[in-house]
């Protein structure tokens, strides 16, 4: 590794050393000088545009700006002198004379703060104390750095209505300052393009061009422009009046297995709003909408069940835990082994599919441990699970020569495997999208194949023939990949869920293992690592995935029955769905009520990701971790303690779980890679036993129209406003 | 390299056949000029007398010749005879000279302007020989008005890249020398040192570089850069084939603003003749230099004549400037070394290569060599376009060319909206870039805009800074946000409601801006402000203080009144007032009702006994303010 140049540099007369290629303002931010900018910010291509960090540097011409200089050995900076100083103030002053600034130079501000003693003097559009941003602006804390206490230039009020059509965040660009950083995020670090500049002069404002509304430019409501706006120009609808948060706590999105890193705001005890982790390995701070606007609404949905629930002839009662516990304890006794199933969610916590299978095994005495992923995948879930279980991590792509989609459009999902595509597109790598209509890879594809789903198997044909040189047309753009590159194939969820996905996913197979192909798998069922690693699928013991070789998997049509008349369903964290088998007596456990039509007998609340700690595998095999951010809702419970409560009932001594330490400690000694320096879980081929062409789901071979965005089986835009446009987009 | 010889010559055998013509030619100036003036329809009309009167003769469109007053300009060359040339001809006169030289035989000497001949001719003046041109020194303009700008074979003749030609056979560094020797400085309005910029860009790294020809000239009312690309394209082409060969670029490309179509079209007409011409694509003549020429059209934006938002621009992107370093030299047009040149630079190169640098030193003076384009405009009797040598007197330009003013000269400004306007103390001002300079103004890229006692500068100002702020990108605070407020006040101080503390506020804005702004734009928008300041403060104290506007411009500070004495009633006024505020029976006195004068000036420009007067009455005192 080389060793980076220094360099030495005088600044307000003290010598110090930077890195050569830094700018003079990270070089003072480094020394604790603190230089004020707005526009410059860390992460994002430098702007000069706000000129407030400018500084005088002999030999330089004028007043340079310093978040745009680069620093040379010998290089002499003042930043304070009275020139510079007065220049800064009157930019300032000029900034604020385009912004509602009226409260910072209030002589009656820190008592209108303090007491709201004072009946409103300005409008609502002049002051700070009504803005969204009031105390987090960047804007309150540079005019005080600079020392800033009035002004003489009129306020020019630009009179834009406020923006708030389109879902997740509002916008009033009155507030705007124009400094460029949401533009420049779009663009240079998120690749989409949704928002520039517009008009110039006075009128110069920010936006989607033509007129456009967001949804329309194609906006993945990622909310990166959202968090680095420094004025209140920007807002998320939801956290919009919340102030300043009271603590942020880190944890992993639950709603893909990318597993992005969260950045969980909690004020007065609630998750009220999410920010992304610019220095997260997996997706850099590149997340989606899903992960960052879509959980405080689904958590702290009015529609949260609060207390377990019995079905009576009358309706539902409301019943304590007690007897709750007790009744499902009963009726799953009188069902006897094999009269009852239970239905996992794939996005359950590792520590919840530990219990859930040790609960079917041990207490219940069945191998009927079901879940969506079979009903979904039906016949197919054999090589859809080989692929999944080794899809290779996101940045494959950032080396790869030839990349080929399938069915992915990843405006709102997989954000951090389609912005590595176009960054590798943007280097230089051949870029192929195979589509039904335009997805939002196209721009910087070398060729955007759209085609019906029933003809993606052959353009997959056309590739491999091409690349085993039985030549295809040369110009075709299955031609395209070379024999010997570095090729990453990225099946998306179209793929995943149209009907012949069979054959994409065996031509998938040969390309990973005949022709060198790298393959990701871009699949909704959060933890199907931990579902696979701790053993919650029929005729897979935990730890299953330690074997050499290969992982060896039974086809669950062999391991149960599922044709035969069941008793009770327990559903942990899942809605029952008409793929899944009849039974008599529902116990539903989960978050929030199942779909009108579904009546559940009994009704168990459950604690969400943000109340209950946990762990998750994420499809790089990364083990990540949910922190508590706040407190179960109502009387809701963790799923483990639930079962766990449950199994007491049933046989003493079972599954007696103390707290959630109790159950890491027991899966440490079962799987191994769940401890140690690495943390992740060594991922082995998938082989499964029994026909390959698996007796058929006899509720029908798995849906074929990718499903709407759910968590925990509950569909997002039925409890999060946002979510309802962006669903009708998808279908578009 | 034969083909082209055996081209040129017989390029030159067509030009002498011109010369020495047996046929008559008729030239029609045509340039965008000539056509506003009503040249093309004079072009049809000299057809249709050919027709009618079955006379053959070529008609050539040439270019702009200079002096656009004169415009539309016919030149009519009978063999044997020089070219005669006749000014602002309209329908009528076009067929008295017509038939004058056609059917009579001779020139029409009552109508002739001058001619092209050596010899005298029978009293009308030799061309070269007129007051407004005689001053002039030629080079960049040489072939103005005197060949079609269509025909690359007329270029030829004229001895058109042979600069080039002896470019190639010397070596990149040599060409460098030559133009360092002559002196040639940027003419689009920095008035840096041409060969230094070059000299950072061939010796920065990397096999592509770019050469980009900015024509984008936006100042408002400039126009030198068009007249020469639609009078002699080949110039620039050849510089920028010279240019190109020396910093080592392969690809050229002209940023040209849309609002130039025919200049556009000359250029690309002149492009395909270069190429067929073997004078474009790989190994140009033989030799290992390889160039081709692409054409950017612009979408309308003053700030995309600044170097960094032009590269932005043809990169695709939004035209805002970008902060330096790292410099175009170095790091430029998709992150190759660039280099970007004004039209009138390039114009220059073919000259100093083909004559040699000495040569060129003959002009101008020390540290400001050679020539200079300018847009004479204004108040001035004889607008157009003009060369000069730099070191020229203002005064010289402004009463020995231009023909002075009719009414008492006020000010002269120079270098566009970048400028500055300099009173009559500067009328013995050299025009070079660093007296320019030092007055507070700059040389630009060659406009000069002669005002009299009827502008009035505060509302100039205005002017500017309204161009200024609509053009702004929008980028950095000082100037978006700076030049709304100058521009505020400017409305404030025309509108009678100025304070003297304006005028400080004034002075710290251009301060702000001018220190704080990112780019050229910004940082040059101040100075009509400033310089106006300066030199003609108490115009502004008198729209402040006095509620008088000197120059009865400003609307709001005038009232129109009929001098009773003066007036005759001849009731012209009465029929031109669009409102029926002046009333009156014939041969009586007037009445002007000023509630109902909307101040369009009709009454005043119209009436032949300075009866009417504009007036700064005060209408808004201190105290009726509401």
């Amino acid at each position: 590794m080389t060793r980076e140049k220094k360099v030495t540099i005088t600044i307000d007369n003290r010598k110090v050393e930077a890195k050569a290629n830094m700018t003079i303002l990270q070089a003072a931010r480094e020394n604790d000088i603190d230089i004020p900018s707005l526009c410059a910010l860390e992460h994002l291509p430098s702007y000069g545009a706000c000129r407030l960090c400018v500084v005088e540097v002999d030999g330089i011409r004028g007043f340079p700006t310093s978040c745009t200089t680069p620093v040379e050995d010998g290089m002499v900076i003042r930043t304070d002198t009275a020139e510079v100083r007065t220049l800064r103030q009157e930019v300032l002053k000029l900034l604020l004379s385009e912004h509602p600034a009226s409260c910072l130079f209030c002589e009656e501000q820190t008592d209108c703060k303090n007491f709201q003693g004072t009946i409103r003097k300005v409008g609502v559009t002049t002051g700070c104390r009504y803005c969204p941003n009031d105390d987090m602006c960047e804007l309150q804390e540079i005019t005080k750095k600079v020392g800033l206490t009035e002004t003489s230039y009129p306020v020019y009020y630009r009179n834009f209505p406020v923006e708030k059509e389109d879902p997740f965040y509002d916008r009033d660009y009155n507030l705007c300052l124009l400094c460029g950083r949401c533009v420049r995020v779009c663009n240079d670090i998120r690749l989409n393009g949704t928002l520039s500049f517009k008009q110039r002069g006075k009128l110069t404002t920010i936006g989607p061009a033509f007129g456009r509304t967001h949804l329309e430019a194609g906006c993945e409501f990622c909310g990166a422009c959202v968090a680095v706006c420094p004025t209140g120009a920007l807002s998320a609808k939801t956290s919009k009046w919340a102030g300043k948060p009271d603590e942020i706590v880190e944890s992993t999105c639950p709603y893909c297995p990318v597993g992005c890193t969260l950045d969980l705001k909690v004020k007065g005890g609630e998750v009220v709003d999410v920010s992304a982790d610019y220095d997260s390995p997996t997706e850099h701070g590149l997340i989606c909408v899903k992960g960052r606007f879509a959980i405080p609404e689904y958590v702290l949905s009015p529609d949260r069940l609060a207390q377990p629930t019995i079905l009576k002839p009358e309706g539902h009662d409301l019943l304590p835990w007690e007897g709750a516990l007790d009744e499902a304890a009963a009726k799953l006794k009188a069902a006897g082994p094999k009269g009852s199933f239970i239905v996992v969610s794939p996005q359950l916590s590792n520590e919840d599919l530990f219990v859930a299978q040790r609960f079917a095994r041990e207490v219940l005495g069945t191998e009927a441990i079901l879940s969506p992923v079979m009903f979904d995948l039906g016949s197919d879930l054999r090589p859809f699970l080989d692929l999944a279980v080794l899809s290779e991590s996101v940045d494959t792509i950032d080396t790869a020569a030839g990349i080929l989609t399938i069915g992915l459009d990843t405006t709102y999902g997989f954000t951090p495997v389609g912005i590595a595509a176009k960054r590798a597109a943007k280097r230089g790598a051949v870029l192929v999208t195979v589509s039904a209509d335009e997805c939002n890879l196209d721009m910087l594809s070398e060729e955007a194949v759209q085609s019906d789903p029933a003809r993606w198997p052959d353009f997959m044909e056309g590739v491999m023939k091409s690349m085993s040189g039985n030549g295809t047309r040369k110009k075709a753009a299955s031609s395209f990949f070379k024999k010997g590159d570095r090729n990453v194939l990225v099946i998306g969820p179209d793929a995943i869920f149209s009907a012949k996905r069979g054959e994409i996913f065996e031509s998938a197979l040969t390309m990973r293992d005949s022709l060198g192909w790298k393959v990701i798998v871009c699949h909704p069922y959060t933890n199907l690592m931990g579902m696979l690693a701790m053993g919650a699928f029929p005729g897979l013991k935990p730890g299953g995935m330690r074997s050499d070789g290969a992982l060896k998997l039974k086809d669950p049509a062999a391991v149960v029955d599922l044709k035969q008349k069941w008793k009770v369903g327990y559903f942990i964290g899942e809605v029952p769905s008409p793929q899944m088998p009849r039974c008599d007596y529902i116990i539903y456990e989960n978050a929030l009520p199942a779909p009108s039509g579904i009546d559940p007998d009994l009704v168990l609340p459950a604690a969400l990701f943000t109340e209950a700690p946990g762990t998750t595998i994420s499809c790089e095999g990364k083990i990540l971790v949910f922190n508590k951010a706040s407190a179960p809702f109502a009387d809701s419970k963790p799923d483990w303690w639930i079962m766990s409560s449950i199994a007491e009932r049933m046989k003493k001594g079972a599954l007696k779980y103390a707290s959630l330490a109790a159950i890491q400690s027991e899966i440490r000694k079962s799987i191994p890679g769940f401890s140690g320096k690495d943390r992740r879980v060594p991922r082995k081929k998938v082989a499964m036993e029994g026909k390959t062409a698996a007796a058929r789901n006899p509720h029908g071979a798995g849906r074929v129209m990718t499903p709407f965005e759910t968590f925990r089986g509950v569909a997002l835009h039925d409890h999060v406003a946002g979510m309802k446009a962006i669903e009708e987009r998808r279908r578009k | 390299m034969n083909k082209l010889a055996k081209k040129i010559d017989t390029a030159k055998g067509k030009w002498d056949k011109l010369k020495d013509n047996r046929e008559p030619i008729v030239y029609v100036g045509a340039a965008s000029c000539g056509r506003a003036a009503g040249a093309l329809e004079l072009k049809e009309a000299v057809k249709a007398f050919l027709d009618e009167n079955k006379k053959s003769a070529r008609v050539i469109e040439v270019g702009c010749i200079g002096p656009c007053y004169l415009e539309p300009l016919v030149d009519i060359k009978m063999p044997g005879q020089p070219r005669v040339s006749y000014n602002n001809v309209n329908a009528k006169t076009l067929q008295m000279i017509l038939k004058s030289h056609f059917v009579n035989g001779e020139p029409h000497k009552k109508l002739a302007l001058g001619h092209f001949g050596t010899d005298d001719l029978d009293g009308i003046p030799r061309f070269w020989g007129l007051p407004m041109l005689k001053p002039q020194v030629r080079i960049v303009l040489r072939n103005c008005g005197l060949i079609d700008p269509e025909e690359i074979d007329q270029y030829l003749a004229v001895d058109g890249y042979q600069g080039f030609m002896k470019a190639l056979k010397s070596t990149p560094e040599d060409v460098i020398a030559t133009v360092r020797q002559a002196g040639l400085r940027g003419r689009g309005g920095a008035g840096f040192p041409t060969f230094r910029k070059w000299t950072v860009c061939r010796e920065s790294p990397g096999e592509q570089k770019y050469l980009i020809c900015n024509a984008d000239e936006g100042d408002p009312g400039a126009f030198m850069n068009r007249s020469l690309i639609e009078s002699d394209p080949h110039a620039v082409l050849e510089g920028m084939l010279i240019a190109g060969y020396a910093i080592g670029a392969s690809k050229g490309i002209v940023y040209i603003r849309a609002e130039y179509p025919l200049a556009i079209e000359r250029l690309k007409r002149a492009i395909g003749q270069m190429r067929e011409y073997g004078l474009l694509g790989k190994n140009i003549l033989g030799s290992d230099f390889s160039f081709e020429i692409k054409i950017k059209e612009g979408a309308g934006a003053f700030v995309c004549g600044e170097e960094t938002a032009l590269i932005g621009s043809i990169e695709g992107k939004r035209g805002m400037p970008r902060s330096r370093p790292p410099f175009p030299a170095i790091a430029g047009l998709f992150g190759a070394p660039t280099i970007i040149n004004n039209v009138e630079t390039l114009g220059t190169l073919p000259n100093i290569l083909r004559n040699g640098p000495e040569w060129y030193t003959r002009f101008g003076k020390e540290g400001n060599r050679g020539t200079k384009t300018f847009s004479l405009v204004g108040k001035i009797r004889r607008p157009g376009l003009i060369e000069v040598q730099l070191g020229t007197t203002l005064r010289e330009i402004i009463f020995d060319i231009g023909g002075g003013v009719q009414k008492p000269f006020k000010a002269i400004q120079t270098g566009g909206p970048s400028g500055g306007c300099l009173s009559e103390e500067f009328l013995d001002l050299t025009v070079d870039y660093e007296s320019l300079a030092s007055a507070g103004s700059i040389m630009g890229s060659g406009g000069l805009i002669v005002m009299d006692e009827d502008t009035c500068i505060v509302d100039l100002a205005k002017y500017f800074l309204d161009f200024t702020q609509k053009e702004s990108c929008g980028k950095c605070v000082p100037c978006r946000v700076g030049t709304k407020h100058i521009l505020e006040i400017l409305q404030k101080i025309t509108n009678g409601e100025g304070t003297p503390d304006d005028l400080l506020a004034l002075r710290t804005l251009g301060d702000t801006i001018k220190k704080g702004a990112l780019c050229g734009l910004g940082q040059t928008a101040p100075n009509p402000v400033l310089t106006t300041l300066r030199y003609f403060r108490n115009e502004y104290l008198e729209h402040i203080k006095d509620h008088r506007c000197r120059a009865t411009v400003c609307k709001p500070l005038i009232e129109y009144r009929v001098i009773k004495e003066k007036c005759t009633g001849c009731q012209s006024c009465v029929r031109v007032c669009p409102t029926g505020a002046i009333t009156g029976p014939r041969s009586e006195p007037h009445n002007l009702d000023p509630s109902k004068c909307i101040k369009c000036r009709s009454c005043y420009e119209v009436c032949r006994y300075e009866a009417i007067a504009g007036d700064a009455i005060v209408i808004r005192t201190a105290e009726s303010k509401s």
